[in-house]
């Protein structure tokens, strides 16, 4: 099955996995294919079937004499579809080696493409319903183009899909294949469980969503109407409604059932699903901005809403795909957010981180260092005022917005791509701007709103400062090489070991205070 | 206009040609004559007695403010060309604009994904160009129009060679 032609000539970096090209399961087509197959039969077996169930004969009188060619044309397309698959299965290869994954697809049209590794975003393993039936999985591999996945290798078996994205991310990080032993295959990186979100807690956040709002005043406004017009026939006319809610719901369950979150040296893990389960991994640094979100009704349990951009996953929002993949915690308390907020920003850059944040997500006014709309402007905001904020860390621009759906965004300081500052004409009367962070396209959008005009400028200053300085601390795309290289007076690890990586784990508290930090990164913070 | 502006003091802004306005103004001109021309037709075909329905003061009133805010875009015209500035720094190129509507922008050098130049018809004809940088983030909406066509080479070469030497990941 194995194609193992041009192994012997990538000499540059041997191992088992390395430079050999691979195809993918051979069950695959048929299980991404499986509706034109079922389709195919639906077409052609139906009338007879339903003859058999009327109790007539298999093929009907008028039909007999036509039946062969019939049956001959329906082989024949059937022919024609598993020929083509069987052709997509054979022409469909992928590599990885010397710091690229390369795939190459398609018989008549041919595609070849190489990403390089340590520009890897994300890296997804998903397994639809059918999928996991047959034990396989699809790997989604994701760089910096806001669109479809850079390479998608569907279906390969579970275990093979793990070994690969270890692999993946091993490379990706920069720890090279051992000389000694090149056949050993890569270990996946260990990784603990940080939390996870109860089914009872899943249902209760879809109860109690905007959407159920809706749900009710909908059902209260159409009884009301039945009972004001007596007529209840146009009850009729909300089941296509209630069905489409239905199906939202259950999207919704079935996408956040039983999510787990696990940090591992290779960055977080997020697991959910109920029927098509997905495992996503976020590297270390690959997100570009965050934030944390309560609807007003949540407030009740205090529950929070976690949500990131990542440069692959792109702007898709809404329900679907995209909007789960860019969920970082469908529904946590104040904790769970605490805890994710450790494992995206390992170090606050504030002593106080926990304050800090908590302020960040429900305080008001200055609590927390935040420094508000002035109060001037309060006319421009007359509830939100005391809320909308910010306070930069060391690390991080913390963005504080909503007085009824609150939220919280922040924004490494190394992931900022330009700003702007923004001044209407009623603004400048009142003396205040508003800060605009352009990331990349997701469902956070931050921006800095009706700050005082000078201090929205000098924040503008200090911003541009900030970024640079943390753009020169980071050096290198490969996350453990730049561990490796920020701590040049320790020990260098070996290099053919994964260093330590239980280490980095048992010193990731949640917002655990961290040292001071070392004196390379207290760069030029005021320019 | 009295008003404070809202960039960073300290700033030595480069202003963009002069000529600029000639290309604001043609484009203006083809906005707003046909639309004021567009909304005049009712007028005189109601003064001709050929329609009856609009009222004779709606089918005055509608081009005429159509006419009113055309001309005090035209005047405003000049002041918003000389609004557009921008400045290099020795990590990022700054771009203002704007003078209701103020915006400053910062696009650290590197960041930059790409540098674009695009000239029009009568940008060539005067012997302009616009430039247009891109980030990783879509948000990065950040152009220079009107500068001079050496400039824009020149400011071109600069960038791209700024943002190599300071080339970041994401």
């Amino acid at each position: 099955m194995k194609a193992a032609g041009d192994a012997g000539a990538a000499g540059v970096s041997p191992g088992n996995a390395d430079g050999e090209w691979l195809r993918v399961h051979p069950a695959s087509p048929f299980v991404r294919g499986w509706i034109a197959i079922a389709a195919i039969g639906y077409f052609f077996g139906r009338d007879i079937f339903e003859r058999l169930i009327q109790g007539g004969p298999l093929i009907d009188d008028r039909m007999a004499g036509r039946a062969p060619w019939l049956l001959a044309a329906g082989g024949v397309i059937l022919m024609l579809a598993i020929f083509g698959f069987i052709m997509t299965w054979y022409f469909t290869r992928y590599q990885v080696a010397e710091g690229y994954v390369r795939v190459k697809t398609g018989f008549l049209f041919r595609q070849q493409r190489q990403a390089r590794l340590d520009r890897v975003q994300a890296i997804d393993i998903v397994q639809p319903l059918l999928a996991r039936i047959f034990g396989l999985a699809e790997l989604r591999f994701e760089v910096a183009d806001a669109g479809e996945s850079a390479v998608r290798l569907a279906f390969l078996r579970m275990d093979d899909a793990r070994q690969l994205r270890a692999t993946i991310l091993a490379r990706a990080a920069g720890v090279q294949a051992d000389p000694e032993s090149p056949d050993a295959a890569v270990q996946e990186a260990p990784e603990q469980a940080v939390l996870s979100v109860p089914p009872s807690r899943l249902v209760g956040s879809l109860l109690l969503s905007e959407q159920s709002v809706f749900v009710l005043l909908g059902a209260v406004g159409s009884v009301l109407l039945s009972v004001l017009t007596g007529n209840g026939g146009f009850f009729l006319y909300l089941i296509p409604a209630a069905l489409g809610l239905a199906a939202a719901y259950w999207s919704s369950f079935n996408k956040g059932y039983n999510f787990t979150a696990a940090i591992s040296p290779d960055g977080i893990r997020l697991r959910y699903g109920l029927l098509d389960t997905q495992a996503q991994t976020l590297p270390p640094g690959r997100i570009q901005a965050l934030r944390v979100f309560q609807p007003p009704i949540w407030r009740i349990f205090g529950w929070y809403r976690m949500q990131v951009n990542v440069a692959g996953y792109g702007a898709v929002g809404g329900n679907g795909e995209g909007g789960s993949r860019t969920t970082l915690l469908p529904v946590g308390t104040l904790a769970d957010v605490m805890t994710m907020l450790s494992l995206v920003l390992p170090d606050p850059g504030t002593p106080d981180a926990a304050r800090v944040f908590t302020m960040g997500i429900n305080g008001s006014n200055n609590d927390g260092g935040f420094v508000t709309t002035p109060a001037r402007a309060r006319l421009l905001a007359p509830l939100a005022w005391r809320r909308n904020g910010y306070v930069a860390t060391e690390t991080a621009l913390l963005l504080r917005s909503g007085r009824w759906w609150r939220q919280l965004v922040v924004v490494p300081h190394q992931r900022t791509q330009s700003m702007a500052l923004h001044q209407g004409p009623i603004a400048r009367r009142f003396g205040v701007a508003d800060l605009v962070l352009h990331t990349t396209s997701g469902p956070v959008v931050p921006r800095l709103i009706q700050a005082d005009a000078d201090e929205a400028r000098a924040l503008f200053q200090e911003q541009a400062a900030r970024a640079r300085a943390a753009r020169k601390r980071q050096t290198s795309e490969q996350w453990l090489a730049q561990v490796a290289a920020e701590t040049p007076a320790a020990e260098p690890p070996a290099p053919n070991e994964f260093p330590a990586p239980n280490e980095p784990l048992a010193s990731r508290g949640p917002l655990a205070p961290r040292e001071p930090l070392a004196p390379s990164q207290d760069g030029p913070q005021n320019g | 206009m009295p008003t404070k502006a809202i960039d960073p003091p300290g700033i030595t802004w480069l202003r963009v040609s002069p000529k600029y306005v000639t290309v604001r103004l043609v484009e203006w001109a083809i906005g707003n004559v046909i639309a004021v021309a567009v909304l005049s037709l009712p007028l005189i075909l109601v003064l001709q007695g050929w329609w009856t329905w609009p009222p004779l003061w709606l089918a005055v009133t509608v081009p005429s403010l159509m006419l009113i805010l055309a001309v005090w875009r035209l005047v405003l015209i000049p002041r918003q060309v000389r609004a557009i500035g921008y400045a290099e720094r020795d990590d990022d190129l700054l771009i203002r604009g704007g003078i209701f509507f103020q915006r400053v922008m910062v696009v650290p050098y590197g960041r930059m994904q790409y540098v674009d130049i695009g000239v029009g018809p009568l940008e060539r004809w005067l012997g302009l160009c616009t430039l247009k940088l891109h980030t990783a983030s879509a948000g990065t909406n950040a152009q220079i129009p009107g500068l001079p066509e050496s400039e824009g080479a020149r400011l071109r070469e600069q960038l791209s060679a700024r943002g190599e030497a300071r080339l970041a990941g994401l």
